[in-house]
């Protein structure tokens, strides 16, 4: 206890390198965001400051050139930083060294980095192996042997400062290209290394900085894994948003092709014998694929969608949530909940594809011998149903056993309490869980590639018609019905086949690329609306639950 | 097991909750309270010597007078407190709050459920900072410097005064880490894979600090043959101690404690209380309990919390027990309520 | 050894025994006709499904009457016993996937009998040799081009979700305010939902051919890309669990340690982590099995040519995995091709059931540790 060390409890005003660490920090961010905006083609490269009308205002500066001055300044800031400390100019806190996963990860980095000088100065002779062992051995020297302020700037600095250097020095140009001499051809060229590099620098930089911003020690700890952690979230969202709005922009034209508002416009629909024609067209949605449409559209994979998760639920929904029952309220802790827990684990991680080989195997044979709606119904909902089952057990076990208690102590049998009580309190629970694991069979493709589809494009009287299909023989198995022994088309499956078909896609539909994102963006929406619902619906049920 | 599964994430809301055991007559306090406040506000403008606060409940409908709360003592105050309000949303948890309290003393608060007291525990090492809509308004002083301001270090604030929380947590590590992990985090010992290879390795040091904090707690006899085993492992009231242990390797000068002996069996409870009386010789000790015989044996002065989140009484132990200057403080000492 | 077996066994029996004759003492006579009727009814149906006989419809049909039956009349029995069948179905149905998968896929390991030591070995020749090819003579199907191609891309996508997804659990769990994690939470959710044709797609229209002319590769598909993409689609599995296993240790653990002068970032990681590491391990070898499994990304992105990359380590060139093999070549399929589809979806259904099952072990483990003992 004694020998406790004993810092200020009021930090004294230290704005001046805080702001140049933040300073440091922003300049890191940016430096990764112009990285990513290169990667994707939004930046070139080798574009010329000032755009290419000829301002030279900066004359003429290469974007290389520009991202190596800022990767070389932001390295002296960094080292600065960490010397500033080191040398008492800046109140710091610094712990003993940079710590063991920051001194191994530059001992990495500085060993890829020395590796690959050397393998490209070099070429072909194994140099790389002693170089990046003596550059990674330096790197982890210097961050276990010096004290933190300096350990964990110095090797991060430099890595900006060399690597901005060779842009700066034109060592790495805009027409830069290593072949790597692989048997199978591949080089590295200038367009993927420089923002590559630059992201990583700036994350390395970006790290050190926010580090130096905290004053080191734990709190700059806390300060630099905060940024990275924030980077990965945003990147994440990111990703998520770009990924949901691409697809969006490229498929709106698609599926908005030959569109009109107008009364009467659309198709008749009749509701409880009114017929009404609907004032909105959209033949994408609308149309099979057909010689005589004038827009083609994806009907068909749509209602066979809609008819696939139908019947997955009639399926898997009685049986989930009637097996979780039986675990959950009359099953004894054993051997059987132990064996069914971990069935239904393996069911639930087992690989899409496998569901579609079992189907191919048992189903299809079962059904008449050819791809079957039914036989696609069937194996999606075998993957639905362990799901519906972990969701529904979890909620029956949320209910209380007061509930349970106070329903038995009236003298209410036990499946009575169960039916009345147990089952409406779990309802939420089991109807989300639904709703969310739809979301995903909806999107599946690899199963009902093996078990149910056909034709690429079908036309729209070709849609399912499920319903019309019932009929009774006096024949085994006395009920047919030849809608579900067909196969059909999904939405994924559409988008599969659009992909592979390949070159035959113009002779069906006039515009092929908007064609496929149009199915994707449908897709994309059909299922992300199931999973809105659902957690849409858990919000809800939530808020309900914390007001009672 | 699912990424789909929406029951089982645990609401994290209701885990953050603090343990602020709510309030047992909801009835009263909300339906009285907006008039209430509005003669609060009204007698703190007439007369500012008397009440701030009206109170709820109780037998007597009396008025809380600055005088009771009035204590005098030698020296300077550790901690000083003045007007302290916390609020957990619209939840009015402490209501202007003003105390000293003295160095190297056991001062206890007392009172009975969802009186605040805990919270005004947690105001002194800033651990309300961690509940979601909790707002601290007030001055909390430590040694005459502000808590409640910006640029305050939280690490060496709670480096000063340590906690001790009502039911054992210990890490889910060896008894020997769990002493260790303070200074280690810290910075005051070195140990760990970097520092063996550099051959700066601080083990003697730790090894010393981990037994004088265990034979400060109590603990070393009990366990110096088995350093290495989890913690997790050892009984209720060892883990208590090995609590305090570790709450004493970062050589704190105050030490909180939430109902410390609330889970122990009254041996172990036994064994914590004699424990506290001697740390009061070093450290400046403030104890939330519900027992008030255990108040009564333990502390040097006594605060007593009353519903609604307000100090009512405060004073030398023994003239709160004995004599106590509230009608109310007298009904819940003598178990009329609480 | 055995003889404790025996009387291991002898108990249950009896056990059993007793309980069965409890349970008709307690049920009347017509509730037992009922049941019974029911159970063997079911068996039928089940037996005259698996054989595929198209008379299967009669025995379902009596199974459904006496359940109506039932129903009406002693309607708790009946639950039971429809919920227990509905219990050892789901039980069934992997072992039937097992069962009709493995069987299929047995005369291709006859035909892949290699001599090792003198001793043939089925299915040996499949895995020493990496020819595939089901036209041109010798015929051979050769899984070590696609266990090699899976590999790579899971390495790569493990690579990808593992630390991004144990860095966003501990964001949402430990360090995300409040709105921000409403807002998160069901953003990573949403990731899980978008369906993996959708990323295939995007992967094959715009990132193939960018990949390509980057690296200058000949052709379109990359183990690299594909790895990225499957990475990400198993990030969404590798967050939610590892999210579950750390906000399961409690909060006096985190508190304790923050009473100690700790920042929340010691805390995380000196206390919450290592508290919960088995459930974050669990979370990533579930994401590796997501990734193992991936179908549609890798199809659609790879070049469906069963090789092996020159060199192994060529990221930039992607082949074939186990997955994208059944889905490219289900279509042409027949005799030894199709059931050398049929090893490769056992490969993938064994392994993914060993990581499954590694990571409930796992888990029951921590909740041992964290839950037993405090």
């Amino acid at each position: 206890m004694a020998g406790a060390t004993r810092t200020p409890l009021i930090r004294e005003d230290a704005s001046r390198p805080e702001a140049v660490a933040g300073l440091a920090i922003a300049v890191a961010v940016a430096l990764i965001a112009v990285g990513i905006a290169s990667l994707f083609g939004l930046v070139g490269i080798d574009a010329t400051l000032g755009g290419g009308s000829g301002m030279t205002a900066i004359g003429g500066v290469t974007t290389v050139t520009a991202l190596g001055g800022l990767l070389v300044a932001l390295g002296a800031a960094v080292i600065g930083l960490g010397v500033g400390s080191a040398l008492g100019y800046v109140e710091t806190e610094p712990s003993p060294n940079a710590g063991l996963v920051a001194t191994v990860a530059f001992a990495g980095v500085w060993f890829v980095l020395g590796g690959l000088a050397a393998s490209v100065a070099f070429d072909g002779v194994l140099a790389w192996l002693p170089a990046g062992a003596a550059t990674g051995g330096a790197a982890f020297v210097t961050a276990a042997a010096t004290r933190e302020d300096v350990g964990s700037t110095l090797p991060a600095g430099a890595v900006a400062v060399v690597i901005g250097g060779t842009f700066l020095t034109g060592t790495i140009g805009p027409s830069w290209v290593w072949d790597l001499g692989f048997e199978q051809q591949a080089s590295l060229t200038a367009t993927f290394v420089v923002p590559a590099a630059t992201i990583g620098c700036g994350l390395l930089a970006g790290w050190a900085a926010a580090k130096a911003y905290g004053g080191f020690g734990a709190r700059g700890r806390r300060m630099g894994a905060y940024l990275l952690i924030y980077v990965n979230a945003s990147a994440i969202i990111g990703v998520l948003f770009l990924l949901i709005a691409f697809t969006a922009v490229r498929g709106i034209p698609g599926l908005l092709t030959g569109a009109t508002v107008a009364p009467g416009a659309g198709p008749t629909v009749s509701v409880l014998g009114v017929s009404v024609a609907l004032p909105v067209s959209v033949p994408f949605v609308m149309n099979g694929v057909s010689l005589l449409n004038d827009f083609q559209g994806v009907l068909p994979a749509i209602v066979g969608t809609v008819w696939l998760v139908v019947g997955a639920v009639v399926f898997a929904v009685p049986l989930g949530v009637g097996a979780a029952v039986f675990l959950t309220e009359y099953a004894e802790r054993g051997r059987l909940t132990q064996a069914v827990e971990i069935a239904t684990n393996g069911l639930w991680s087992t690989p899409s594809i496998v569901f579609g080989l079992f189907g191919f195997t048992f189903l299809v044979p079962r059904f008449g011998g050819t791809k079957s709606l039914l036989s696609g119904m069937l194996t999606l909902g075998f993957m639905l149903l362990p799901l519906v089952l972990i969701t529904s057990r979890e909620a029956l076990l949320a209910v209380p056993d007061e509930y349970r208690d106070a329903s038995a102590a009236l003298g209410v049998s036990k499946w009575h309490t169960i039916r009345s009580v147990v089952v409406p309190a779990a309802l939420p629970g089991v109807v989300t869980g639904v709703i969310l694991g739809v979301g995903r069979i909806a999107g599946e493709t690899a199963p009902i590639l093996l078990t149910m589809t056909g034709g690429t494009f079908v036309s729209g009287d070709r849609a399912a018609d499920v319903i019309g299909g019932f009929a009774f023989t006096a024949q085994p198995p006395f009920v047919t019905n030849p809608e579900l022994l067909r196969a059909t088309t999904a939405l994924p499956f559409q988008l599969y086949a659009l992909i592979t078909a390949g070159v035959g896609l113009g002779d069906n539909v006039s515009n092929p690329t908007e064609f496929q994102w149009a199915t994707a963006f449908v897709l994309l929406l059909v299922v992300l609306s199931f999973y809105a619902v659902g957690i849409g619906a858990r919000y809800y049920f939530r808020r309900r639950l914390r007001h009672e | 097991m699912s990424e789909t599964t929406p029951t089982s994430e645990t609401d994290r809301t209701t885990t953050e909750e603090p343990d602020r055991e709510t309030t047992e007559e909801p009835n009263q306090t909300t339906t009285e309270e907006p008039n209430q406040t509005t003669t609060a506000e009204s007698t703190e403008a007439d007369d500012s010597t008397n009440a701030t606060t009206h109170t709820t409940t109780g037998e007597a409908d009396e008025r809380v007078r600055e005088e009771w709360r009035e204590y005098e003592f030698a020296g300077k105050p550790k901690f000083a407190v003045e007007d302290l309000d916390v609020h957990y949303g619209d939840d009015h948890a402490l209501q202007g709050v003003s105390i000293e309290i003295p160095e190297n003393s056991v001062t206890a608060l007392i009172g009975p459920s969802g009186c605040g007291k805990s919270t005004f525990l947690r105001c002194l090492n800033r651990m309300n900072d961690r509940i979601k809509g909790a707002r601290v308004d007030g001055s909390v002083r430590i040694d005459g410097r502000e808590i409640y301001q910006d640029g305050v270090n939280l690490v060496e604030l709670r480096k000063r005064v340590g906690m001790v929380f009502q039911s054992p947590n210990p890490f889910p590590k060896s008894i020997r880490e769990n002493v260790a992990y303070g200074p280690a985090k810290h910075g005051d010992i070195e140990t760990g894979l970097l520092a063996r290879l550099l051959g700066r390795s601080d083990e003697a040091a730790r090894d010393r600090l981990v037994e004088e904090c265990l034979r400060d707690a109590a603990l070393w006899e009990e366990v110096n043959d088995r350093l290495e085993d989890n913690a997790l492992g050892l009984s209720g009231g060892q883990q208590q101690r090995l609590c305090i242990a570790r709450c004493l390797s970062v050589d704190p000068e105050v030490i909180l404690m939430d109902e410390p002996a609330s889970a122990l069996d009254p041996i172990a409870t036994a064994r914590i209380e004699d424990l506290i009386e001697q740390l009061s010789e070093e450290y400046t000790v403030v104890i939330v309990t519900h027992n008030m015989q255990q108040a009564a044996r333990i502390s040097d002065q006594t605060a007593v919390f009353l519903t609604g989140g307000e100090l009512v009484e405060y004073g030398d132990t023994d003239q709160v027990f004995e004599d106590p200057r509230s009608e109310r403080v007298e009904d819940y000492i003598t178990g009329k309520f609480g | 050894m055995s003889h404790t077996t025996d009387t291991r066994t002898d108990a249950a029996v009896t056990r059993w025994r007793r309980r069965l004759r409890a349970f008709r003492e307690e049920t009347s006579t017509a509730a037992l006709v009922t049941v019974g009727t029911m159970t063997v009814a079911l068996l039928a149906s089940l037996v005259g499904f698996l054989l595929a006989s198209p008379l299967t419809a009669l025995p379902f049909a009596v199974f459904l009457l006496a359940a109506g039956v039932g129903w009406i009349r002693h309607q708790g029995l009946t639950a039971r016993v429809v919920t227990f069948a509905m219990t050892v179905s789901t039980v069934l149905i992997l072992l039937l996937i097992t069962a009709f998968i493995a069987v299929e896929s047995i005369p291709v390991i006859r035909y892949g009998t290699a001599t090792a030591f003198g001793v043939p070995v089925p299915g040996l020749r499949l895995f020493t040799e990496t020819r595939w090819d089901a036209v041109s003579e010798p015929i051979r199907y050769s899984m070590v081009p696609m266990i090699h191609g899976t590999v790579m891309v899971t390495a790569i996508a493990t690579a990808v979700a593992a630390p991004l997804g144990v860095a966003a659990a501990l964001f949402l769990s430990e360090i995300a305010p409040g709105p921000v994690r409403e807002f998160v939470k069901p953003g990573v959710e949403i990731l899980a939902g978008i369906p993996s044709i959708v990323y295939g797609f995007i992967g094959f229209t715009i990132l193939s051919p960018w990949a390509s002319d980057q690296f200058r590769t000949t052709g379109q598909g990359s183990y690299l890309f594909v790895g990225i993409v499957v990475g990400l689609m198993a990030l969404p599995t590798v967050v939610s669990v590892a999210e579950d296993a750390l906000s399961s240790v409690p909060e006096s653990m985190k508190s304790g340690s923050l009473a100690m002068g700790t920042t929340d970032w010691q805390t995380m990681t000196s206390i919450t982590l290592p508290a919960a590491f088995s459930g974050v391990s669990a979370a990533v070898l579930l994401g590796v099995g997501r990734a193992i499994g991936e179908t549609m990304a890798a199809t659609v992105m790879l070049r469906g040519v069963p090789q092996l990359t020159k060199p192994l380590y060529n990221v930039f060139y992607g082949q074939e995995t186990l997955t994208s093999l059944i889905a490219n070549n289900y279509g042409n399929a027949h005799g030894l091709q199709m059931d050398a589809l049929f090893l490769a979806g056992v490969i993938l259904f064994i392994t993914v059931l060993a990581i499954s099952i590694g990571s409930q072990y796992i888990e029951w483990r921590m909740h041992r540790k964290l839950g037993g003992e405090l």
